[in-house]
């Protein structure tokens, strides 16, 4: 019995139904709590703050807002203050301070839709340079703010004039390993994965997955950029090695099909960036080990560097409901523990063992 | 006719009889017993032994040994008493046979007895084997739901003991943050907290990046704001993959491209046309040249002769169809634009317009020609394709008011 016991097992530790749809869910950094982010049925917002105790979550505070609440992210805060950025259905920024939450710390109306997504770097205690948010939305920009600049976005990524505009559905920061590098990657619904460079202001790398992008995770936001895994539609996700660019063929990739329909989430172990979980929408989630090749790179037929993909396998899985999971945060103070939200209006604690010896 | 065996001997006891039959070269196996209470046959074919007793006797623990030509039976009897006889004495042939149907039955019905108790038995047997199965395999299964158990209790517990340490951390910085307050307050504070917080992190435990992070007081400046112009990749039909008639637009595709490439054979006759001429793209633009100015019989010329080059573009019909139309060469228009339709498949958004041209030249025709159904078919065939277009619904309109005028025509008439 020992080798199917000495696998990585995912256990549901706290299961809590709520009353209203949760899009997303996350940890506050240094603490056992975590906050909902939703909307009622009667189409307003919700912030939702739980403690885990005892082995239940306890709600701690509600508060209702004006407009739905889709994402938000603790990235860009410091580890005293703990903001929560978020972003809302009728575009609006706001970081809130949680102990008072009926003021936000800074609002701005940053897209004239829906923000899809949020992601956050700088604070934390994680990487250098200033705190930065970024946005991404329905209307097919990307932008980058800073809370100390109000109503101006910091970088501004948006279609050309009289270009079709797609729908922004996930953004990432990564790159950030010194005070002026960091890198944006950015993920739209005709299958695009755009790269921008903020340093230079410049289009870094893109490609096109053929299938919509739903999530894209770098596996460290605070290291020169390693890997980047970008999961679509129709349940299939690519590992891409972003250590070696080539000019013309750009970065090589894995891709790895599961789940039989779409993967919502992508999110790595905060303490072992090759591990990482897929959150998929028949309601399972995947855990995954990327294996790194023998070489990295290799010399192609014009003596260009070009990246080799290594490999990914499956660890563990588990179906915890027949709703999509939609969103997926681990605990960045213990290994293993994380949380996750579904569209059957729960909220589940997950403890995930073994993952030292994976 | 059995012969009947009278050469039996028998003797008794105050409780058992013992009848000896003597089998007459018989084997064993061929000796067929019903016994009974008070009714005994012993069938050895062609020889019978029948013995109706004289009085009952106890069939369960009565035995028969058959072996060495004899067959021995020992019969206790139920009643402790000397018989008179071993048979009874009458010849009533109706009380034998009253008596040898009754043995025959309960014959019959111990047998079906038996029978019935022995499937009992494996019945209950299977069941036993059954219930001991499965009660090994809950064991099994109690013993892994354990371990889970085992495993899922220690890691909640280590939460609890994670989340104390947590909070008895969280005091003492706060005690410390306290008496730093009290002691000196300088901006070394927020590094202490840092650090202690950091403890729990386990990432970093190098003491110079703490004071580094001590040392660095400003955040860097904003960023000077920027703006990248976005491209997005041009689709050449704007579905998602799944949503896409993909197998077949890649056909079409690959129809255009084979159509490009197509170039007749027939060269000796063409060679005294020039490069241009030998073009078809050129010499469809020369159709549509002497199209728009008038010059009808020009234009079919033209186009013929880009068939000829390549017979697979189905532009060449289709105008050359409209040409026909203008000339009222009406079979003409009809057979080059339903040429036209067959190159157009497969079906795809991307060939939509070309589609609805020549249908609606087919249909002209057809209506010119006065066969109004079927003009009415096609014009509706490009409604389908273009649901939005006026001019179409007008025109399908009219011919279906002349299809039933005249049918009233036709009817009154």
């Amino acid at each position: 019995m020992s080798s199917p016991l000495s696998k990585p097992q995912i256990i549901a530790h706290i299961q809590k139904s709520l009353n209203y749809t949760v899009f997303d869910s996350k940890w506050i950094p240094c603490s056992a709590k975590f906050v909902c982010l939703g909307n009622f049925a009667r189409g307003t917002g919700v912030l939702q703050i739980y403690e885990v105790q005892h082995g239940e979550a306890q709600l701690i505070k509600e508060v209702e807002k004006a407009k739905p609440i889709k994402c938000g992210t603790f990235g860009a805060s410091s580890l005293q203050q703990r903001h929560i950025a978020t972003g809302d259905f009728d575009g609006n920024l706001h970081i809130w301070n949680l102990e008072a939450l009926d003021v936000p710390v800074y609002t701005t109306k940053a897209h004239k839709e829906i923000v899809n997504s949020i992601d956050g770097v700088g604070g934390l205690g994680i990487g250098d340079g200033a705190p930065e948010i970024v946005t991404g939305s329905r209307d097919g920009t990307v932008k980058v703010w800073d809370p100390r600049q109000k109503d101006l976005p910091v970088a501004n990524m948006e279609p050309v004039e009289g270009e079709t505009k797609r729908d922004c559905w996930t953004v990432a920061f990564g790159h950030a390993f010194n005070d002026q590098d960091r890198c944006v990657c950015a993920g739209y619904d005709n299958g695009d994965i755009k790269l921008f460079d903020l340093r230079n202001m410049s289009l870094r790398w893109e490609t096109n997955i053929k299938n919509g992008v739903c999530c894209v995770e770098f596996d460290r936001k605070d290291i020169n950029m390693n890997k980047l895994v970008a999961t679509s539609l129709e349940g299939k996700f690519h590992v891409f090695d972003t250590r070696t660019q080539h000019p013309t063929k750009g970065f090589a990739s894995v891709s790895e099909k599961a789940h039989k329909a779409t993967i919502w989430q992508v999110r790595h172990l905060p303490q072992n960036r090759d591990i990482f979980m897929t959150a998929g929408g028949a309601g399972n989630l995947h855990l995954w080990k990327y294996e790194y090749p023998a070489q990295r790179s290799k010399k192609d037929s014009d003596g260009a560097d070009v990246g080799v993909a290594g490999s990914v396998s499956l660890l563990q899985n588990a179906t915890l409901s027949t709703q999509p999971i939609a969103s997926l945060d681990w605990s960045p103070d213990k290994q293993g523990l994380c949380v996750c939200s579904g569209f059957d209006q729960t909220v589940r604690v997950l403890i995930v063992t073994k993952l030292n010896v994976a | 006719m059995p012969l009947h065996v009278t050469d039996y001997t028998w003797t008794q006891t105050d409780s058992t009889v013992h009848i000896s039959v003597p089998l007459k070269g018989a084997t064993a196996a061929g000796v067929d017993i019903v016994s009974t209470e008070e009714y005994l046959k012993v069938h050895f074919p062609p020889f019978l032994f029948e013995a109706f007793l004289f009085e009952p006797i106890d069939d369960d623990r009565s035995s028969a040994k058959v072996g060495n030509g004899v067959a021995v039976f020992t019969l206790p009897k139920k009643t402790h008493k000397v018989w008179e006889h071993l048979m009874i004495t009458t010849d009533d042939k109706e009380t034998k046979k009253e008596i040898r149907a009754r043995a025959l039955l309960t014959q019959e019905q111990k047998l079906s007895a038996e029978l019935k108790q022995k499937a009992e038995k494996r019945q209950a047997e299977k069941k036993y084997a059954l219930e001991t199965m499965m009660k090994l395999e809950k064991v099994e299964r109690d013993r892994i739901q354990q371990m889970k158990d085992a495993e899922r209790e220690k890691t909640t517990a280590e939460l609890a003991a994670w989340q104390l340490r947590q909070k008895q951390e969280a005091e003492k910085a706060q005690q410390n943050q306290n008496h730093q307050i009290q002691q000196n307050p300088d901006t070394k504070t927020p590094g202490s907290r840092q650090t202690d917080i950091r403890k729990n992190k386990q990432v970093h435990s190098d003491a110079e990046k703490k004071k580094k992070k001590k040392i660095r007081a400003q955040l860097p400046p904003p960023r000077t704001c920027g703006n990248i112009p976005v491209t997005f990749t041009p689709r050449v039909f704007p579905t998602a993959l799944r949503e896409s008639r993909v197998p077949e637009e890649e056909e079409w595709l690959k129809k255009q491209a084979e159509a490009r490439r197509a170039m007749s054979a027939e060269l000796e006759e063409l060679e005294d046309l020039t490069e241009e001429e030998r073009n078809p793209d050129w010499l469809k633009q020369k159709g549509d040249k002497c199209f728009s100015n008038g010059d009808y019989v020009g234009a079919v010329n033209a186009y013929t002769l880009g068939i000829r080059l390549n017979r697979k573009l189905p532009a060449l019909y289709s105008n050359r169809a409209a040409c026909h139309l203008k000339l009222r060469n009406l079979h003409k228009a009809i057979e080059d634009s339903s040429k036209a339709l067959d190159l157009l498949t497969p079906a795809v958004s991307a060939n939509a317009a070309a589609r609805v041209r020549a249908r609606v030249r087919r249909g002209s025709a057809f209506c010119q020609l006065e066969l109004y159904t079927e003009g009415l078919q096609d014009y509706e065939a490009a409604l389908k394709i273009e649901p939005h277009n006026e001019a179409l619904q007008r025109d399908a309109q009219i011919i279906r008011d002349i299809i039933q005028g005249s049918a009233e025509q036709n009817g009154t008439q």
